[in-house]
């Protein structure tokens, strides 16, 4: 690469980390506290690429021989250790500029479940008069810690997508825990029965509210829903 | 074939001549040519692109792909900012004295070393080039390679949140990492060959430019290079993720050796982040604690973004005989250590 095409490259990678920062998307793909990180990354390596642009420019229309030197230089190291491969970052780049792959969905789901609880031992729940809002992960760690004991008869709220419409006598809800990236994503996933209305459509998301109703023969826990809500799918997809 | 290392680098191989040869101009006005024609084709063939992403699977990929390229591009900016640093402002002669000249004592020291850069695997190989190119032995700085990313505090305090109330399962990391990095970097002074490092051990040569100029050009250098390595390393991995079922995984978690076994090759598949593979064996219920141990271990070591970005940076040769070396020394300290501890 040319320092006038690296520096470009550069700036170009550094701008898609701004823009995933500043417009909130990198939500879907990396952990939400990452974002200042990424934001600093973006903003070191576009003033790099500035400075490499401006300096390949300047020496081009000021000193031909200079540019020439440091050119020479650039082709030598490309013999012992390329940065040719760097074009590939244009990847990237470009798949986030043009088609913004969305948020993980319902196919992995089935892949990366949560089939056995943290081994975490629940206090059962203080009693309340409002529904209670629990991720899906709690739901499923209490679930399988003495076959929900903790939760039974209290009123909850889950959030999650629709992984299957379809699943025994109602359908299956999902969400994805992260701890960095979507590389490491984890569903917890829980049976709605009990919805009225049309059928839910695979990876619309949904708030339900209802009771714990045990462990399906699969090793889905089951939850009877009350009420169940469609909404717009969050800024923050993961738990 | 003798086996000897070059003790002095730059003994190994002679820099090729400079022949830049008349140059063309035309050339450089045209440099930014194939990026504005990338550009103007992508945006043409976005309806398909698009349309492309309405196949789930082909999402997924996506996401992965795009997921592991972004979370690991601000630990290479920080492993790219101190390996230019190096570069331009720290002399051979300091990291001489912070390194010995003896393999045997320099290894260990780099071992230990590691556990003061917090970041994951991606940052820590443009590091271990320059450390070379700057005069340390090769073992060491390939010991430094492996354990930064496996020791440092960040990744010590993931894993002890991702396995609450096991405070052994930390050391059990620490330890078996540990050992793991030293017997790689003390099995590469006895097996290891020169000629095999030798880009990555050529001297830098001494240079006129300001250190500031330096620093700029070797960043870019760096990033540019072991940027487009991540970017096959993190398809790899989407495309493993993606396609191998877990029923495939799941099958070997019933026999003890197999499923030590099997988690050091997913970890080696997978190629998550060494600060977030923690949570994702703390997940791997099924398995014994020592096979998510060499899931652990392994990770940081070796995985298919790490051996992309080590044959893009040392070579595909050295990175033949390096990868399976470090896969072999990890899976057996996890297992000595697993059940010695666990």
């Amino acid at each position: 690469m040319t320092p006038l095409v690296g520096g470009t490259t550069l700036l170009l990678v550094g701008a898609m980390l701004i823009r995933l920062t500043v417009t909130d998307a990198y939500q879907r793909y990396v952990r939400a506290g990452m974002g200042p990180w990424l934001l600093i990354a973006g903003v070191l390596l576009a003033a790099l690429g500035a400075v490499a642009v401006l300096t390949a420019l300047r020496a081009g229309n000021e000193d031909p021989a200079e540019n020439e030197r440091h050119e020479g230089h650039g082709h030598d190291e490309d013999h012992e250790h390329g940065d040719g491969v760097g074009w590939l970052l244009l990847v990237p780049v470009l798949a986030l500029l043009l088609v913004v792959p969305p948020a993980l969905g319902s196919f992995g789901v089935d892949r990366s479940r949560v089939t056995a609880g943290g081994g975490d031992v629940f206090d059962p729940l203080p009693a309340a008069t409002e529904p209670r809002e629990m991720t899906l992960l709690e739901f499923d760690q209490r679930a399988f810690d003495r076959k929900g004991h903790s939760m039974r008869g209290a009123e909850l709220r889950l959030t999650g997508f629709v992984a299957r419409p379809a699943d025994g006598n109602g359908f299956r809800l999902a969400r994805y825990q992260i701890a960095c990236c979507a590389a490491d994503a984890v569903a917890a996933v829980a049976r709605v029965s009990g919805a009225t209305g049309a059928a839910p459509t695979r990876d619309a998301w949904f708030t339900v509210t209802g009771t714990f109703r045990g462990i399906g023969a699969d090793g889905v826990p089951e939850f009877a829903a009350s009420a169940v809500q469609q909404l717009p799918a969050p800024v923050d997809p993961y738990e | 074939m003798v086996s000897q290392l070059p003790t002095k680098p730059g003994q190994a191989e002679q820099a090729d001549d400079r022949s830049p040869g008349p140059r063309r101009n035309r050339a450089k006005e045209l440099a930014l040519a194939p990026i504005a024609g990338l550009l103007i084709l992508a945006v043409l063939a976005r309806p398909q692109l698009v349309s492309l992403l309405d196949r789930p699977a082909v999402a997924n990929w996506a996401t992965v792909f795009v997921a592991v390229t972004v979370q690991a591009l601000p630990f290479l900016v920080l492993g790219v900012s101190v390996s230019a640093c190096i570069a331009a402002f720290v002399s051979p002669a300091t990291l001489s004295r912070v390194f010995p000249d003896r393999p045997v004592y320099a290894v260990p020291v780099a071992a230990v070393a590691g556990a003061a850069l917090p970041g994951c695997e991606c940052g820590s190989v443009p590091i271990a080039r320059r450390l070379m190119s700057r005069g340390v032995t090769p073992a060491a700085a390939l010991t430094f390679l492996l354990s930064a990313p496996a020791i440092n505090p960040v990744v010590m305090v993931a894993t002890a949140v991702a396995f609450p109330g096991q405070p052994e399962m930390v050391a059990a990391r620490f330890l078996a990492s540990l050992i793991a990095a030293v017997t790689v970097g003390l099995a590469w002074t006895v097996i290891g060959r020169g000629d095999l490092l030798a880009l990555a051990t050529r001297p830098t040569p001494p240079s006129d430019r300001r250190p500031i100029e330096v620093f700029r050009q070797t960043a870019q250098h760096d990033f540019l290079s072991a940027g487009g390595y991540l970017v096959i390393g993190a398809a790899a991995a989407a495309s493993l993720q993606t396609a191998v079922p877990r029923s495939v995984v799941d099958a070997f978690a019933e026999s003890p050796v197999l499923s030590v076994l099997a988690l050091a090759v997913l970890a080696v598949v997978l190629a998550l982040c060494s600060e977030a593979d923690a949570f994702v064996a703390a997940g791997l219920k099924q398995f014994s604690l020592t096979a998510r141990l060499a899931f652990l271990v392994v990770g940081p070591m070796v995985d298919v973004k790490l051996i992309a970005l080590q044959a893009g940076t040392f070579g595909r040769a050295f990175t033949l005989r390096f990868a399976p070396l470090t896969f072999v020394c990890a899976l057996g300290s996890a297992s000595l250590i697993g059940w010695w501890l666990l």
